[in-house]
């Protein structure tokens, strides 16, 4: 089946809190997703990604704007003639029926016949790694295998779309990524366009060729994982994805490409980017913890800072720095080659210039 | 993250019940249901009581009010239903403590649990039988054993006694529950505080089981506060309670408008209980299961030697019991119990030969009432849980009604209402089994919620997103999860019909009569001996029946399905 599009046009959904009243939910959203893309819905809980999700899947029904599935204005389709295939975060897995008719309900439903189905079973039981588990019932399941047979379950009736709902929350970390590898091979090899919800940016980084990143039922941005990384254009942002030290700056000179910002008592030449600038403006920068340089001894291109508390986690020593009254994060990779530093020990700060951001609305 | 569940979009609902007819079809049957058997026999009584010559008037209340023997059968209810609710509700406290918080082997606990399961599944006034043998004037206990000539078994005392007995199980089955549900690390925190044990007790677990023991105290007082059995036999002329009074009015004195305006005054008290225990207990539950399981802990609130003291006084009481079980059962195989000890089966002979009438129309209604009441209630459980429809509400209270009325009032409506054009159904079996139906079908709605609200939702939205429609999720996925809870309305329902007597004596004709009736009329006619008959017989049969459902949900039990905690819970 050829992979389709999905495309959400200004949909806005309201609900009713039992405390705060009227909630809204989703705002005004709207979204493409290119045939056979990955796209991620990120954001923390209650940013409205689960119910954007829902509202593709028919669970809920939009207050206003329309979906698109392939062509179809599917706005006012129930979900069981939708054709899409869901996995819930806890799975949903029916407990008083075996992996073998677990998977085969959807195709039961459609009327297949005992050897189709079979047939259809043996095959997607294989492709999930569970040929020989068709007699088990869920509770006997571990809970990556009970992931496995609600993703078999949901890929066998060869949905036009994936959408899949914090589905790998409840597994421990190494299954987590573990099972996030096998979500995107399957989706590739079966080439369906996919929308996957998480609260987890790792895991949104991992998996997805571009992430919306949500926040109070909006999407603030949409991009591929380094686009977020490397160039987010607000706060919410930049702290959401990855670590970030958010520094006050002042502008001191600017020239064609370039600004000299003041950064504590140093000047550093940043890259403008698309923004305007006057002499004397003061403007936030970020800088990620692991582009900060530490050095021993403090000279005339560093910043004294000392150590408030450092964690060694093997590959890496994070630090939480003193400078200037300021906190900062910074990170150490490969230990044993640029050694570490005490607590209390007085450290030089160094940031390079390139991963200096500056962090400014964006004029149009 | 939590979905919330609140449709705002008003066009959306009647959307959602448009493109689902099978809803609104069964909605409109259900509905009509509703309002057929339960409120418009109501509306009748209501109009009954408070209409003389088309005009609206409370001097039928007023001179009921004002009759100083009703006054104090009034009061004498009210009274014996506070007693009852308190005493039952201390007993059902020490069993449901005894059961759940001392270690107790399993021996022991299926002992306390098949002497607290015998008065569940008797007709209302076994106990009070038992208590003439035992107390009455030739009693065993007071004639024979102590010699005690002038002793009164009638009246408030032995009332409240054969009451407390008869009722104790309701408070220790939801006592139980809510002592079970308090997680042991709760109490091992306490512990780790430097508390006592006693002090664990008093600060903690009883605190956590207050709004149970407010619930038990309520449901027994309904439940008293409707039974009409037992102070028709035990309460004597001294102490007339409503549900007699309002009996013998209209079948001593044939005066049903009197009856009636006496049944509404029980209406109040009541109403009241059914509103405390609804909108108000029910909100004070408190919530100690987390989510997470802590760490199993082995239960240390209680010394040994108070275990063994609780344990000694559920046995005494447990013993009581089933001494009052072969009793009735000796009754009635001697010849006249308490001057001629011979053995017989002469009363077993009456109960087949005269009695064969009763048994085979109680077997009929009790076997048609059984399937229709489950599929009534799991339907109606299923719909007001997991469908948003308008009337939601409506519907779980209206439904709740008849169960929460007692039985009288039920009884008086029904004949109010039916025996007249434009719905005859006087006489006729079809309103026995539609008053067994509505009035216990409420248990299995309440067994069916319960279950329902375990089964996550995106179970079923999982089915809907396979292709699935509404019927193929209900029969395929939902169906065989809420199994246990149609078994659980069938079990209630069957037990009800063989034991139940305060609505349907008003209801039964000389083409259908029932069992507990028949009881009923031989001890008023002073023939003991069958009316102990009777009752084994029917505590034989209920007991078969339950036994059979339990093995066949045991059987056909699906896997990974809720376990049911108990058929006769609630």
């Amino acid at each position: 089946m050829e992979a389709v599009r999905i495309r959400l046009e200004n949909i806005s959904k309201k609900f009713i809190h039992r405390l705060k009243g009227e909630v809204s939910a989703v705002d005004q959203v709207s979204l493409h997703v290119q045939p056979g893309e990955f796209l991620t819905l990120l954001g923390p809980s209650g940013c409205g990604k689960t119910t954007t999700l829902r509202m593709v899947a028919g669970f809920e029904r939009p207050d206003r704007g329309r979906i698109y599935i392939g062509e179809e204005d599917v706005t006012d389709l129930m979900v069981n003639r939708r054709n899409i295939g869901f996995v819930f975060q806890n799975y949903a897995l029916f407990p008083h029926l075996s992996v073998f008719e677990n998977v085969a309900y959807g195709l039961r439903v459609k009327g297949m016949f005992k050897a189709e189905i079979e047939k259809s079973v043996g095959e997607v039981l294989t492709l999930v790694g569970l040929k020989g588990y068709e007699r088990q019932f869920p509770h006997q399941l571990s809970g990556g295998e009970q992931q496995r047979v609600a993703l078999a379950r949901a890929v066998v009736i060869q949905p036009r779309v994936l959408l899949f709902d914090e589905p790998l929350s409840n597994l421990d970390a190494k299954l987590r990524v573990y099972m996030r590898s096998e979500i995107r091979r399957l989706q590739k090899a079966l080439s369906i366009t996919a929308v996957y919800v998480t609260h987890d940016q790792e895991e949104a980084m991992a998996i997805s060729d571009h992430i919306a990143v949500m926040n109070e039922g909006k999407i603030i941005q949409i991009g591929t994982a380094e686009e977020l990384y490397l160039c987010p254009e607000s706060p919410f942002v930049a702290q959401f994805i990855g670590k970030i030290n958010l520094l006050p700056a002042e502008v001191k000179e600017i020239t064609e490409e370039k600004v000299m910002l003041r950064i504590f008592k140093q000047n550093y030449r940043v890259s403008k980017g698309p923004h305007h600038f006057e002499r004397g403006e003061r403007v936030n920068v970020f800088v990620r913890p692991e582009t900060i340089e530490l050095v021993k001894a403090v000279d005339e291109d560093s910043l004294k800072a000392s150590v408030m508390e450092r964690s060694f986690l093997g590959e890496k020593v994070d630090y939480l720095l003193e400078l200037d009254g300021h906190t900062i994060y910074a990170t150490s990779y490969d230990p044993l080659r640029h050694g570490t530093f005490s607590l209390h020990q007085e450290v030089g700060v160094r940031f390079n210039p390139d991963a200096i951001t500056i962090l400014k609305e964006v004029e149009k | 993250m939590s979905a919330p569940t609140v449709e705002l979009n008003p066009s959306n609902r009647l959307r959602n019940l448009l493109r689902d007819p099978l809803l609104l079809v069964s909605l409109i049957i259900l509905w009509s249901l509703l309002i057929l058997f339960i409120l418009l026999p109501l509306i009748r009584l209501f109009i009954r009581t408070f209409e003389e010559g088309g005009h609206f008037t409370l001097s039928n209340i007023l001179a009921i009010l004002g009759d100083p023997n009703q006054r104090q059968a009034l009061w004498n209810s009210l009274l014996l239903g506070c007693l009852v609710g308190l005493c039952g509700t201390a007993l059902g406290f020490l069993f449901a403590f005894t059961a759940v918080r001392t270690n107790l082997s399993k021996a022991w606990t299926f002992f306390l649990d098949v002497s607290i399961i015998l008065p569940l599944i008797s007709p209302p006034f076994t106990t009070a039988i038992a208590m003439i043998f035992s107390f009455g004037p030739r009693g065993l206990i007071t004639y024979d054993l102590l010699g005690i000539k002038n002793f009164t078994a009638y009246g408030l005392h032995s009332t409240l006694f054969s009451e407390t007995i008869t009722y104790f199980p309701i408070a220790y089955l939801t006592l139980k529950a809510i002592i079970a549900g308090i997680d042991p690390n709760i109490e091992d925190m306490a512990f780790s505080l430097g508390s006592s044990r006693w002090r664990v007790f008093r600060t903690v677990t009883l605190p956590l089981t207050v709004p149970g023991l407010a619930n038990s105290i309520l449901l027994l007082f309904a439940a008293s506060l409707a039974d009409f059995a037992t102070p028709l036999i035990l309460a004597g002329n001294s102490f007339p309670v409503l549900p007699t009074q309002a009996y013998l009015q209209i079948t001593g004195l044939f005066d049903i408008k009197g009856g009636a305006v006496l049944s509404f005054i029980l209406l109040v008290p009541a109403f009241l209980v059914f509103f405390l225990q609804r909108f108000w207990v029910s909100r004070k539950y408190y919530v100690t299961i987390s989510g997470k399981v802590g760490a199993k802990t082995q239960v240390k609130s209680v010394p040994s030697w108070t275990k063994y003291f609780l344990l000694g006084l559920c046995l005494f009481i447990s013993a009581f019991i089933l001494y009052f079980y072969v009793l009735l059962f000796y009754a009635s195989i001697v010849q006249a119990f308490g001057a001629n000890f011979q053995l017989t089966w002469k009363h077993y002979r009456v109960v087949f030969t005269e009695g064969l009438k009763a048994i085979r129309d109680t077997l009929i209604i009790a076997g048609a009432g059984m399937p229709l009441g489950g599929i009534y209630s799991v339907i109606l459980g299923y719909l007001v849980c997991k469908k948003v429809f308008f009337s939601r509400q409506a519907m779980e209270i209206v439904s709740m009604i008849n169960y929460a009325l007692p039985g009288t009032i039920v009884g008086i409506a029904y004949l109010l209402f039916f025996n007249e054009p434009p719905i005859l159904l006087t006489g006729t079996a079809i309103i026995i089994i539609a008053c067994y139906v509505f009035r216990y079908g409420p248990t299995g709605i309440r067994t069916t919620v319960a279950i329902l609200q375990q089964i996550d939702p995106s179970i079923e939205e999982a089915s809907f997103s396979l292709g699935a429609g509404s019927a193929t999720t209900f029969s395929r996925i939902t169906l065989p999860l809420i199994l246990p809870a149609f078994f659980a309305g069938l079990g209630v329902v069957f037990i009800r019909s063989m034991t139940a007597i305060s609505a349907t004596i008003f209801l039964i004709s000389i083409n259908w009569t029932l069992i507990t009736v028949r009881i009923l009329e031989k001890m008023t006619e002073l023939e003991l001996g069958v009316a102990a008959a009777f009752s084994i017989l029917v505590v034989f049969i209920v007991f078969i029946v339950i036994t059979a459902i339990s093995l066949f949900l045991r059987l056909f039990r699906q896997p990974g399905a809720p376990e049911m905690a108990s058929i006769l819970g609630g």
